[in-house]
């Protein structure tokens, strides 16, 4: 009855509160200089092998720009990504081909995706919605739709998030098909934040993702993000040429 | 003529139990045979429908680039121009559209398949939307980028609905390869098995996907009022196209995908047409008509040739119980020659009332199994090239099956009666049955 009451009296934010909402949860992920940070995929597959992949991600969010590089296992070794005027190339050293992909790119065959690993762009690229104040485990949370804006190009152009109240960062993210299908489950249980002397200003990174397969139950990844370092890079790291000498 | 008439009539009602045996043979064969000719018609019809409905038009105006030798792109450029040459040089014009061509890998979350991919404009493809049938969606959305429709036998397989989005990579000609994501904006109903592997999607996706300009395209293709003339004009556009100064390649009957090897053996490069039919586009299917054709040719050749020994055997019997009435006409002035006509008569309306009866029998049951359009086991399908059993009825079918078999009964009865009209009349008169 109390919760009943209480419900009744919870107040839906202004659109103006959700969009800067979710603008603050992009500020607080995006570095003016440049980022680079060692990651762990492990890959769950039903009825497989579980698979582990070391690699390095860098980006300079000031250019739009986002370089993945795989250092282990040895079999996918110098394969990489790279993100240049929102098209990505996926790179394989053993045909020395680059191929054009699209959002819906799986991350080295895993259950992620670049926008995993890159800048966030929320405020850019989706119109919010608030849905819901609610409670994630003991944590109160705003829960936000988001749909993509027209033309924009998205892996998945509808999104229900989960905002933590306290901190701003996201806790659980569903993404789902124009259809409705939900796609991916993902969570953010631990965000970890540096200070960035291009910013002036802390940045924030999780430290570990866990995405769901929703399509394929059982299937899943978890990325976790260490050694991350703020320091500028080399100027030409952003190029394919770069990319195609750490193969050789 | 009246008079023989009724003898025959009246020989054929007095013997009425070997009439309705070989009346019943004669009728079941002649059934099966128009059966078998509506299947095949409707064979035939069912891929003419499918084929110009899905992936080629009754002409077509395609073409093959090759920037170097080994080369092998199924590109036209300058389409403007050869629609507008087309447009004022084919006689019978319906309409004409052109259509970006491709191959694809399709993949979703659950899935993959191959397709074959048709760059289209909805604006001019009223007519193919007006073809298909639409089980979901709104093919009108195929102006949007980044869609596509595909059909239902790709929807389960990919257990893929409206507004779910697919990767499509294709290689492109210069040996890379590329993707691009499309949403599905429409689920058709499939037309035949070809719709297992054709989709649809914005000419502008297909030339992202393949890095093409503006004016290039896959083929124009042309539509007819009247499809049997479609060779005819094939032959006055090669013409046409021949006198406006373009390079055209020898006329080859295979669809365009099994012409690449072909292609990239030859040694010249820059553009050059290649005009079809609908009939050469999918000649890797005539082999399922022909076989359907053998088969029938085969089943009442056999069938027929019992029947014949049959109508032999019972005209053998007929002038054995008849001798004495032989004798009889004979010795009353009835020339040979009438004796023969008498039989021959017999033999004729046995011939035309038992096909006719058999052939009305194969129509009615052709017309009744069409409409129930009974479903077919997935294996049939690809043989019979749809989902449902169809037969397809023209007047020339039956025609063909009463003459084929009133003349065979004719003929197995020509070698008794000549017999009968050798008779000597008092030889006839005199023998005992």
């Amino acid at each position: 009855m109390i919760s009943l009451v209480l419900a009744s009296l919870t107040i839906a934010l202004t659109q103006p509160e959700v969009d800067q909402i979710v603008k603050d949860l992009d500020d607080r992920q995006r570095n003016s200089g440049d980022y680079k940070a060692l990651v762990f995929l492990e890959q769950k597959e039903k009825d497989k092998n579980d698979l582990v992949y070391e690699g390095v991600v860098y980006r300079r969010d000031e250019d739009d720009k986002l370089m993945i590089l795989m250092l282990k296992p040895k079999s996918e070794a110098g394969k990489g990504y790279l993100r240049l005027d929102k098209n990505l190339f996926m790179y394989d050293p053993t045909v020395g081909k680059w191929e054009r992909r699209t959002e819906r790119e799986r991350i080295g065959g895993t259950d992620s995706r670049r926008a995993d690993y890159d800048e966030s762009r929320l405020a850019e690229e989706y119109v919010t919605k608030f849905v819901a104040e609610e409670t994630l485990g003991k944590y109160p949370v705003y829960l936000l739709e988001l749909k993509s804006k027209p033309g924009v190009d998205v892996a998945y152009p509808v999104q229900k998030i989960w905002v933590d109240k306290a901190t701003g960062n996201m806790l659980k993210r569903q993404e789902l098909a124009l259809s409705g299908r939900l796609m991916r489950t993902s969570y953010y249980p631990k965000w970890d934040k540096m200070f960035s002397k291009s910013k002036g200003a802390d940045i924030y990174f999780p430290r570990e993702i866990r995405i769901f397969d929703e399509v394929e139950k059982g299937n899943s990844t978890t990325v976790v993000l260490r050694e991350v370092d703020l320091n500028a890079l080399e100027a030409n790291i952003f190029t394919k040429a770069w990319l195609e000498s750490k193969s050789r | 003529m009246k008079m023989y008439l009724l003898i025959a009539a009246r020989n054929l009602v007095q013997a009425r139990r070997r009439t309705l045996l070989i009346g019943s043979a004669l009728g079941m064969v002649t059934m099966l045979l128009v059966l078998l000719l509506a299947l095949s018609q409707a064979l035939t019809d069912t891929m003419i429908a499918s084929a110009t409905t899905l992936q080629t038009g009754h002409v077509n105006v395609a073409g093959w680039f090759k920037a170097k030798p080994a080369d092998s792109a199924p590109l036209i450029g300058k389409t403007a121009e050869l629609r507008k040459i087309v447009e004022e040089n084919t006689p019978g014009l319906d309409y004409v559209i052109d259509r970006g061509r491709g191959w694809a890998r399709m993949v979703t979350d659950t899935g993959a398949t191959q397709v074959a991919l048709s760059g289209i404009d909805p604006k001019e493809e009223q007519v193919f939307f007006s073809r298909i049938q639409i089980a979901d969606g709104d093919p009108q959305k195929l102006s949007e980028p980044g869609s596509i429709l595909i059909f239902e036998s790709q929807a389960k397989a990919l257990n893929a609905k409206i507004g779910d989005t697919v990767t499509l990579t294709v290689e492109m000609y210069n040996g890379n390869r590329n993707t691009a994501d499309a949403t599905i904006i429409a689920i058709a109903k499939d037309v035949g098995f070809m719709s297992s592997w054709n989709s649809y999607i914005p000419k502008d996706t297909i030339r992202l996907l393949y890095g093409l300009s503006e004016d290039t395209s896959g083929a124009v293709m042309v539509y007819l009022k009247d499809v049997e003339k479609s060779a005819e004009t094939m032959k006055i556009l090669r013409d046409v196209f021949e006198k406006k100064g373009f390079t055209l390649n020898e006329h080859d009957p295979q669809p365009f995908f099994m012409k690449f090897e072909t292609i990239a053996g030859e040694d010249w490069v820059g553009q050059r047409l290649d005009i079809t039919t609908w009939n050469d586009e999918v000649s890797y299917l005539n082999w399922i008509t022909m076989a359907l054709d053998s088969i029938s040719i085969f089943l009442t050749a056999i069938l027929g040739g019992i029947i014949a020994v049959g109508i032999m055997n019972s005209m053998w019997i007929s002038v054995r119980e008849r001798t004495q009435e032989i004798g009889t006409l004979r010795a009353i002035g009835m020339g040979k020659s009438r004796i023969l006509g008498m039989f021959m008569m017999e033999a004729t309306l046995l011939g035309l009332a038992a096909t006719g009866i058999g052939a009305l029998a194969g129509v009615l049951i052709a017309v009744l199994v069409d409409a129930a359009d009974l479903v077919v086991p997935v294996a049939m399908r690809v043989i019979l090239m749809s989902d449902t059993l169809n037969f397809s009825i023209r007047p020339g079918q039956i025609v063909t099956a009463m003459i084929l078999f009133t003349i065979c009964t004719i003929l197995a009865a020509m070698w008794p009666a000549w017999r009968a009209s050798r008779l000597q009349p008092v030889t006839a008169i005199q023998s005992v049955t």
